[in-house]
């Protein structure tokens, strides 16, 4: 009878190409993260939204068909005004667009605390242990390894952006029952995918070099809450302070106006007096239209917003999208002399949308460089 | 071998060195130096410096782009937004959350542990040298945006020295009880980082926002009240003036102008420094009764 | 011949343990980390030994008040060590943990644990010097911990155990990953303690360089005391394994018969390669008293004997695996 080596023996088969080697990185950075409560509950909080855009896309599917299903909630849509409500169709894109944007801006903070839940741990715990040598001692290059990494991000990512999107969207094409919606509606499901992914790269890639740069997974956390809550706050406080400087303009400008109509005594003939009232009244609706056009205008060059890193990834969700035509559409309906107030109250930024991805480009080519000079491969270890 | 009744006549007490009792002064004194050396060396303070170098070059730039816009309301947005509510709990959380966590975690608290220290005095000890740090770094920066934001105004040096005198005060009381509380969730929860950010974004973000009740719990409410009765945020406009603070912080001041609905200021006062004593005690209390699993952390 | 090895001390009542256990239990959640531990160590160099998982750790940081048993006390000189910062000043650890202040030059190092422990600046200088130089890192003092070799590290962490002179020292594997010159340094100045009348524990699992220390051992295995007191006396208490002695002879086959004829032996196996004998014996002490009358009877020249078991590694192996 044959004695049989109990030993160890040695793998004499193929071994598989560089292709998936990273998938085992992920599959074992997701397993990982699956076990983290918080981070679980995080994900159902951040699936709330969805809920909210599957309801808001089933009622306009229903409306579409006028179904009676939907006649209770008519009252609290009735700020879509009597054109929208009475030709829904007309009107789908435009909403579903708008949905999908609010959807998008809410999940980005969803998005930002999965990441601080899983990110600032990735490389840094890496670091901590010494478990570079365990990796680069492997078959694995240092693509694989970062690839690796930035799969975990992209699947709780994909789970918090694109898969509710995309069931979100497959139950408003069930509720509408219209093949047309496809083609009318497919490309805000492309411009999802796409923000989902740029998301993935861009803070993904951000979130794994500040993780490189320190063995604290706390200290990156913080980094990581410094990008986000500060840039915010900081963009915000710019623009506070530009409102402020445009409302003294707009201030001078008006006192200016009164002043000129004012000028001389006040007629003493109430005919006169209704008459100037008149002037006064018209003048200033005419001052306050141009001041509106003048925010319109200085909108599409302020940079302020930029400060905020999350404001540019919403800049470039809500160009993909093509929210701001469907807010010109939907402006059409508002009466011509309060269509400027309105888009200038529910547009966002409206500078140009590729400023935001030059910077971010340029964030990314900075995340890249980090990561290149912290992590080093086996021969380069120290 | 020796009995031990030969090693006992061997205790002999090298002078100043084998004190009766658990309590060295010195001992205390060079854990505190320690702390704080921890504390300034590495990338840490340079980051939070470049943190803190952001207000100051944020009044440079606003006062380069928009310079009809009131110092009054450049110095509210900056000192009285900006800082209290980002950056004095982000300093506290990057300094305060790690005072034991980062010892056990780094297993260098082993040496402090036994050591002749008394457990509460080593959370106490570390707790003064991060709140040393803190406030000092608050204080300098303060004063660099103050000067970036009034140097070569209107404003008379004694009106900026008095205004930033008290925005440092309101500060230093803030970041104080900012860092005790997140010392004793330090302790209470490896997870301080979130728990943190969570107290931050909704107690302190949302709460203290609320025109009623709930804001009493926040130490920004506090601070906002200080801040107001201590000094104005009135500034003119076309003949027309305008309180930036009592809009922002909804402070109803038409129907209550003395502000009889809130805390006087020494109520203020002794709510921060009150609050941080009790937080620092329970800490304290905390450390003294507590193991800490150094060669095996707990959790992992 | 008793089958249980005695759990109580060994050694006179009358001598006070300088570290003593009474029924000492401590467990982490659902893990047990020691198990009804009663033991008295003298003063003098003691090993402290055991598998990974014995609990020799948890011993460790119990008798250094870094952990409050569950069950039981712990005394050291006397007093109990848990909160009592006054036993700090007469206890010195030296941790498992390769962990320092990694920015801190030696010196500083040295001189901080010093200070920490209370010393005036002017003796933690001369502390520190004196420490850094008993443990050969003098020279290196000025230069970053980071820098430090693995040697060089665990000298440093003896040092800072030694800096404040105390009286009772707690050393948790102070040899892992130093080199064979390193190891030897370690273990002189540890000798050196002992002879200045230090109580030193041990922990290791290097278990001919603790044997060549002390004869005295604590051996723990899965949080439960196995064996306390010297290897040979150990050794004798195990009845289940009979001692293992080897003669060598060129007229080996003879001599096994010979030996066969002792009732004391209990089993013979011939090592033709050694050409020898191993004989398995629980009388080791009559075995050898015969060992001459036979070689003048009968005539055998017997090269060489050796006992490849009173030893502590045999010792571990029985107690251990068991």
């Amino acid at each position: 009878m044959p004695i049989f080596d109990q030993g160890y023996q040695h793998w004499s088969g193929e071994l598989t190409g560089h292709t998936w080697r990273w998938l085992a990185i992920t599959r074992h950075g997701v397993r990982i993260g699956m076990k983290n409560r918080l981070l679980r509950l995080a994900m159902m909080l951040a699936w709330l939204p969805a809920l909210f855009l599957a309801f808001s896309l089933c009622v306009w599917g229903l409306l579409e068909q006028k179904s009676d299903l939907v006649k209770p909630l008519l009252g609290m849509l009735s700020f879509l005004g009597p054109e929208i409500l009475d030709n829904p169709k007309n009107y789908r894109v435009e909403i579903w667009t708008l949905c999908y944007e609010y959807f998008l801006l809410t999940e980005l903070r969803f998005s930002m605390i999965v990441i601080l839940l899983v990110g600032p741990s990735l490389i840094s715990q890496d670091l901590r242990f010494n478990a570079m040598p365990l990796y680069f001692s492997r078959p694995i290059r240092r693509i694989d390894y970062f690839i690796g990494k930035l799969g975990i991000i992209g699947y709780f990512l994909g789970l918090v952006l694109i898969v509710p999107s995309l069931v979100a969207y497959l139950l408003g094409m069930l509720f509408s029952l219209d093949l047309s919606i496809i083609p009318d509606t497919f490309p805000l499901l492309l411009a999802c995918i796409g923000y989902g992914l740029l998301m993935t790269l861009s803070a993904g890639l951000l979130i794994l070099a500040l993780s490189s740069l320190s063995r604290s997974s706390r200290y990156v956390g913080l980094f990581w809450l410094g990008i986000w809550f500060v840039t915010s706050i900081v963009g915000s406080v710019l623009e506070g302070v530009n409102r402020e400087q445009r409302m003294h303009d707009a201030y001078r400008k008006s006192y200016a106006m009164e002043r000129s109509i004012q000028a001389g005594p006040m007629p003493k003939n109430p005919e006169e007096q209704r008459k100037r009232m008149v002037e006064q009244r018209e003048a200033a609706q005419k001052l306050r239209a141009e001041i509106y056009r003048d925010e319109l205008e200085g909108a599409q060059s302020d940079w302020r917003p930029m400060v905020s890193y999350t404001g540019n990834l919403a800049r470039v969700g809500q160009h993909w999208l093509r929210s701001d035509a469907s807010w010109q559409k939907i402006g059409q309906t508002v009466p011509a002399d309060a269509r400027d107030e309105f888009l200038l109250r529910s547009m966002g930024p409206r500078y140009p949308w590729y400023w935001s991805l030059l910077l971010l480009a340029i964030l990314f080519g900075i995340s890249v460089c980090i990561l290149n000079f912290r992590v080093k491969s086996l021969d380069r270890l120290k | 071998m020796k009995d031990v009744a030969t090693l006992e006549s061997s205790h002999s007490a090298s002078p100043g060195h084998r004190a009766t009792g658990g309590f060295s002064w010195i001992a205390l004194w060079t854990l505190y130096t320690l702390t704080f050396r921890q504390h300034m060396h590495g990338r840490r303070w340079i980051v939070m410096g470049v943190l803190f170098l952001l207000p100051p070059g944020l009044a440079v730039l606003i006062r380069a782009t928009a310079p009809d816009a009131p110092s009054i309301v450049t110095e509210f947005l900056l000192a009285f937004l900006l800082i209290p509510q980002a950056l004095l709990p982000l300093i506290a959380l990057v300094y305060a959350s790690g005072i034991i966590q980062d010892e056990q975690e780094d297993q260098t608290l082993t040496y402090l542990l036994i050591r002749p220290i008394p457990r509460w005095a080593i959370y106490v000890v570390k707790l003064l040298a991060t709140l040393t740090t803190t406030v000092l770094l608050t204080t300098i920066f303060t004063v660099l945006m103050y000067a970036a934001i009034y140097l070569g105004s209107e404003a008379s040096f004694n009106t900026i020295v008095r205004r930033c005198s008290i925005a440092i005060a309101i500060h230093g009381l803030a970041v104080v009880a900012y860092c005790c509380l997140f010392g004793l969730i330090g302790l209470y929860t490896k997870r301080a980082l979130i728990a943190g950010i969570l107290y931050t974004a909704v107690i302190e973000g949302l709460l203290a926002n609320l025109p009623f009740g709930l804001r009493f719990v926040t130490i920004i409410y506090y601070a906002r009240i200080g801040a107001y009765r201590s000094m104005d945020f009135i500034f003119t406009r076309n003949g027309r003036d305008h309180n930036v603070a009592a809009e922002t912080w909804q402070i109803d001041v038409k129907k209550d102008p003395e502000l009889l609905d809130h805390p006087q200021l020494l109520t203020c006062v002794i709510v921060l420094a009150g609050a941080s004593l009790v937080f620092a005690v329970i800490g304290a209390l905390m450390c003294a009764r507590r193991e800490f699993h150094v060669k095996t952390p707990e959790g992992s | 011949m008793h089958s249980e090895l005695p759990r109580e001390v060994a050694g006179s009542p009358e001598v006070k343990p300088v570290v003593e256990f009474h029924k000492v239990s401590k467990w982490y959640g659902n893990v047990i980390g020691v198990n009804k531990l009663s033991i008295r160590i003298p003063a003098g160099v003691t090993g402290l030994l055991g598998p990974n998982g014995a609990g020799k750790s948890t011993l460790l940081q119990l008798a250094t008040g870094q952990l409050f048993p569950s069950q039981g006390s712990v005394r050291v000189l006397g007093q109990e060590v848990w909160n009592n910062t006054a036993m700090n000043r007469l206890i010195g650890l030296c941790p498992e943990q390769d962990a320092f202040y990694e920015w801190m030059t030696g010196w500083d190092f040295i001189y901080t644990c010093a200070r920490l422990g209370g010393l005036p600046r002017a003796d933690a200088k001369d502390a520190a010097a004196r420490t850094l130089d008993a443990v050969g890192m003098f020279k290196h003092k000025d230069r970053s911990v980071r820098g430090y070799s693995k040697g060089m590290r665990q000298r440093t962490k003896l040092a800072q155990a030694l800096v404040h002179d105390p009286e009772v020292l707690f050393l948790d594997e102070p040899f892992t990953g130093t080199d064979p010159v390193a190891r030897r340094d370690l273990m002189e100045i540890i000798r050196k303690l002992g002879a200045e009348g230090k109580s030193v524990l041990v922990s290791s699992h290097v278990l001919h360089e603790v044997h060549t220390l002390t004869p005295n051992i604590i051996l723990l295995n899965r949080g439960r005391l196995v064996a306390e007191g010297q290897v040979r006396e150990i050794r004798d208490l195990i009845d289940k394994h009979p001692h293992h002695i080897v003669l060598v002879c060129d007229e080996y086959r003879k001599l096994a018969g010979r030996v066969l004829t002792w009732d004391d032996v209990e089993g013979v196996r011939v090592l033709n390669r050694d050409k020898g004998l191993m004989v398995e014996t629980r009388s080791p002490d009559k075995f050898y008293s015969r060992l001459p009358q036979l070689s003048l009877e009968d005539g055998l020249s017997i090269k060489e004997v050796y006992s490849d078991d009173d030893n502590l590694e045999a010792v571990f192996k029985y107690l251990v695996n068991k």
